[in-house]
């Protein structure tokens, strides 16, 4: 009956504790925009370790592909919901915010590629795909939700 | 009653189904009466039956959020009151799971229709090894009636969540969301002698002596400490007594009754393995077991927190007698006692004199605040108590309802913030004096400087006048190591601030009369539900809760008038040291004076002086707060910017329409809350001083926010959210994303 006062990952930093929830849930979802609209996409994605980027692949037949090419601006929303579905205060979720670069064929585009399958096995041939678009994000910030309403932003690149 | 009912046992199938799912109680009572012991009839609720209650009233999800707003070692004693009164008035509000009434009806059916019953807790592991729950979840004696039965049920289970509870688990590491609780119903068993005997001297097990205690009536009378009992110690090997209640009162029991309840001991330490407790009344073959465990150490340091939880919510004869001492001894005693002090003239004392007044006020003080301790935080509960009291007779949406019945007596820094006014009012009549003063204050000179270029201003004598009697009246307060009557001009500040706004007065005398109506209202609404019968009892409860809630404000102002004093001995007692070390350091007055001076400097540092932070909080470059939870303390919406009380500067400093961010609102800076936008304050409870004052002045207050003073700093803009209980720090912008 020991008690643990401490919520899930509620230890450390807040960058630790935002390495610990990308690390445990590797899907999230996209936002992008178009048209004044915004659009939704869940996808699978993989961190840097400094937290300043992320990588996500996508089919360049895509709406998101085509919402992208038209305004970089997206955020990206992980949480932790399926830990503890019914118990809302143990939630954490993050939105990031930052804009998305396409990466071209070459050496970055291998580094990030590797990054992404790394974490996601299965996910190989479709990066590998002709039709598969990799994109990088450069994160602006960190927006960290914990028991249900308490936030803390985190600028990773913060100007000297 | 169906035996194959996962919710309803007779005692005597309750040993079958385990502590797990009937409670130590239930299980106890259980193996006593298979042993051939008598205990009187009853049923059992299981653990089953309270887990269905909570989860078709949603009850999770309500204690996840009360609970949950921030972790459970950071919440303070009055915070988790709060919680604890939030839950409570939500079990009074569930419905009992369908069947379950009607299971109960017919168990209270078969143990006699108009039989007075017991309702009593009965926690799955509540009473093991080392530890004690008793008196921390609720029983309750003489109840009579389906309606009333259940009513107790509720109480019962929710006491699972009440605040003593939660802080006793908290200090055993327990995790209160594992807890769970089955309830034990049964005959209530009236005779004349009742009384609690333990197998073993629990203060000195090694002696080989046995105790039994007596009452006339109930065994809850003793269990509540409403009456003193008679006390025997017996030899356990010889039966021989030892000891005996004084000669010349009639005795409870005779020497047969001993001789009988030592046999019952002994023969239930061999069937429990231990040494034993029990609960009895009545007397030879009459004599019924009421509870029966093994003797818990009394001495450990977990019992004596738990005695002083149990202090806080004092039973009703205790709370009578502590409110007759508190308000006609103690805080005249207080008020008097600082009025000497104060009396004194201290700069003509020499230097002997000095050290001698220095060590009294240190006696003085500390005396006074081992009385708070001991008698006016337990008879703060007066209010709670009504609180609970209150809720249970008339179930009210807004479970802080009962405040509004509390708030027709003025406190004083009520009349304070009048007097304030007052002198705000004076410098708006007046431009040439309001321009002179802000010139004056602009210069930051000293107070004494300041004082006499006043005097020069037409209406300056006057105002300076009215100025000093305020002074003289209320800066009788120190913050940190300073004497507020010292730094005169700081109020002086304030007041040009209270000029400058729109607040024109804090004491209006329609919202006072609206006030009393409201109270007068619900008081009669009050008495309406209890009835004739239980009207002297409202009325106690009501008398009780009113003055304790005029005391926990004055208390504060008269004990910090006790400080100043002391502060302000010692601070001429440094300037006196300074002058005799220049002389002659090694002058034996010289060395005694600074011997005290240091014992009290731990004192003194923290006298009053905000604790700014508990802990040490890591914050990485980049990082910053973005939205902040506490507790919705008073109602409204507040922007501005921030003001983080943390040095006598900052008090001064304060203009109108900013937030002021602190530690807790203290005596010293209640002056300001009228002049903030919103109030944000680190110490959290519904009815903490902060909260009741920033209600009072209808000012947006979220208060139990963690590191408030070190997360947020001057000139944040900040919005109070007072509905809800958020800080937003700064505007929701996303410049950063779209800066190009």
């Amino acid at each position: 009956m020991e008690t643990s006062q401490k919520m899930q990952g509620e230890v450390g930093s807040l960058p630790e504790r935002i390495r610990q929830l990308v690390d445990s849930e590797h899907y999230g979802v996209l936002c992008t925009q178009g048209d004044g609209q915004p659009y939704g996409s869940l996808i699978a994605f993989a961190f840097s370790d400094d937290l300043k980027k992320a990588v996500f692949a996508t089919p360049t037949t895509t709406r998101k592909y085509r919402l992208l090419s038209q305004s970089p601006n997206v955020a990206l929303v992980v949480d932790s919901r399926t830990r503890s579905p019914e118990e809302m205060h143990q939630i954490e979720a993050i939105t990031v915010t930052g804009q998305a670069v396409e990466l071209e064929s070459g050496q970055e585009f291998d580094k990030w590629a590797k990054l992404l399958v790394d974490q996601h096995r299965q996910l190989k041939p479709f990066v590998e795909a002709d039709t598969t678009a990799l994109f990088r994000i450069d994160v602006v910030r960190y927006f960290h939700v914990t028991r249900f309403q308490e936030v803390r932003q985190w600028i990773p690149n913060l100007p000297m | 009653m169906d035996s194959k009912s996962p919710y309803v046992v007779g005692i005597s199938q309750a040993v079958h189904l385990g502590d797990a799912s009937v409670g130590g109680k239930a299980t106890n009572l259980s193996k006593l009466q298979q042993a051939g012991f008598k205990v009187p009839d009853g049923v059992c609720l299981t653990v089953s039956a309270y887990e269905r209650f909570l989860k078709d009233n949603h009850l999770t999800e309500i204690i996840s959020s009360e609970l949950g707003r921030k972790s459970l070692d950071s919440m303070r004693w009055e915070e988790l009151w709060d919680a604890a009164l939030r839950i409570r008035s939500a079990f009074a509000k569930g419905v009992l799971p369908e069947g379950l009434s009607t299971e109960i009806g017919q168990a209270i059916e078969d143990l006699g229709v108009d039989q007075e019953l017991v309702v009593r807790s009965s926690a799955p592991g509540e009473d093991g090894a080392g530890r004690s729950f008793a008196g921390l979840h609720e029983s309750y004696v003489g109840v009579k009636g389906l309606e009333e039965v259940c009513e107790k049920i509720r109480q019962v289970w929710a006491s699972l969540w009440s605040d003593a509870a939660l802080l006793y688990r908290r200090e055993l590491k327990l995790d209160p969301f594992r807890s769970s609780m089955a309830v034990v119903i049964q005959k209530l068993i009236r005779r004349n002698r009742s009384g609690v005997a333990f197998g073993q001297d629990p203060r000195d097990p090694s002696r080989d002596r046995a105790l039994i205690e007596a009452v006339s009536g109930l065994c809850s009378n003793l269990v509540d400490g409403v009456v003193d009992p008679q006390r025997w110690s017996l030899g356990r090997s010889t039966g021989k007594i030892l000891s005996s209640p004084d000669a010349g009162i009639p005795m409870l029991l005779e020497e047969s009754d001993l001789r009988a309840i030592l046999a019952i001991l002994l023969s239930l330490e061999d069937l429990i393995g231990s040494a034993a407790d029990m609960e009895w009344t009545g007397r030879k073959e009459r004599l019924v077991l009421l509870q029966a465990r093994p003797i818990t150490g009394i001495s450990t340091e977990s019992e004596d927190e738990r005695t002083w939880y149990l202090t806080l919510s004092p039973s009703s004869p205790r709370m009578k007698q502590l409110c007759k001492e508190v308000v006609d001894v103690l805080i005249p005693e207080l008020k008097r006692e600082g009025e000497r002090l104060a009396a004194e003239e201290l700069d003509q004392l020499d230097t002997l004199e000095l050290l001698r007044s220095i060590e009294e006020r240190a006696r003085v003080h500390r005396q006074w605040e081992e009385v708070y301790k001991e008698k006016f935080i337990p008879f703060a509960h007066g209010v709670r108590q009504f609180g609970r009291y209150y809720n249970d007779v008339l179930k009210p949406d807004n479970p802080y309802e009962f405040v509004e019945l509390l708030e027709t007596e003025r406190m004083l820094a009520w009349n304070r913030n009048e007097a304030l006014a007052s002198l705000a009012e004076r410098l708006r009549g007046n431009s040439r004096l309001f321009e002179g003063v802000s010139e004056i204050l602009s210069r930051s000179l000293k107070s004494n400087l300041v004082f006499d270029q006043l005097l020069k201003i037409p209406g300056g004598a006057e105002f300076l006048d009215e100025f000093e009697a305020f002074a003289e009246e209320y800066g009788d307060l120190a913050y940190k190591k300073t004497y507020l009557k010292d730094r005169s001009d700081l109020f002086l500040k304030n007041i040009l601030a209270l000029a400058k706004s729109s607040e024109s007065s804090i004491g209006d005398f329609n919202q006072q009369r609206r006030k009393r109506d409201r109270a007068d209202e619900l008081e009669r609404e009050l008495l309406n539900s209890v009835g004739a019968d239980g009207r002297q009892e409202a009325l106690d409860f009501l008398r009780i809760a009113r003055l304790s809630w005029r005391l926990r404000d004055d208390d504060n102002i008269l004990m910090g008038r006790v400080e100043g004093q002391l502060l302000r001995a010692v601070e001429l007692g440094r300037e006196k040291l300074r002058q005799i070390q220049a002389v002659d350091e090694q002058e034996e007055l010289c060395r005694r004076l600074a011997d005290v001076l240091e014992t009290l400097e731990n004192k003194v540092s923290t006298l009053r002086s905000p604790v700014l932070s508990s802990e040490d909080l890591e914050v990485a470059a980049g990082e910053s707060a973005r939205q902040l939870v506490g507790q919705p303390a008073a109602p409204g919406l507040g922007k501005g910017s921030a003001r983080c009380i943390q040095s006598l500067e900052d008090l001064g400093d304060f203009e109108a329409g900013e937030i002021l961010v602190c530690d807790s609102i203290q005596p010293t800076m209640t002056h300001l809350v009228p002049l903030a936008a919103g109030v944000v304050e680190r110490r959290g409870g519904m009815l903490i001083h902060g909260a009741i004052i920033a209600r009072e002045l209808g000012i947006p207050c979220v208060n139990g926010i963690q590191d408030a003073v070190k997360v947020l700093k001057n000139g944040d803009l900040l919005t109070v959210d007072g509905y809800l209980g958020i800080v937003t720090v700064g505007e929701a912008l996303l410049d950063l994303e779209t800066a190009d």
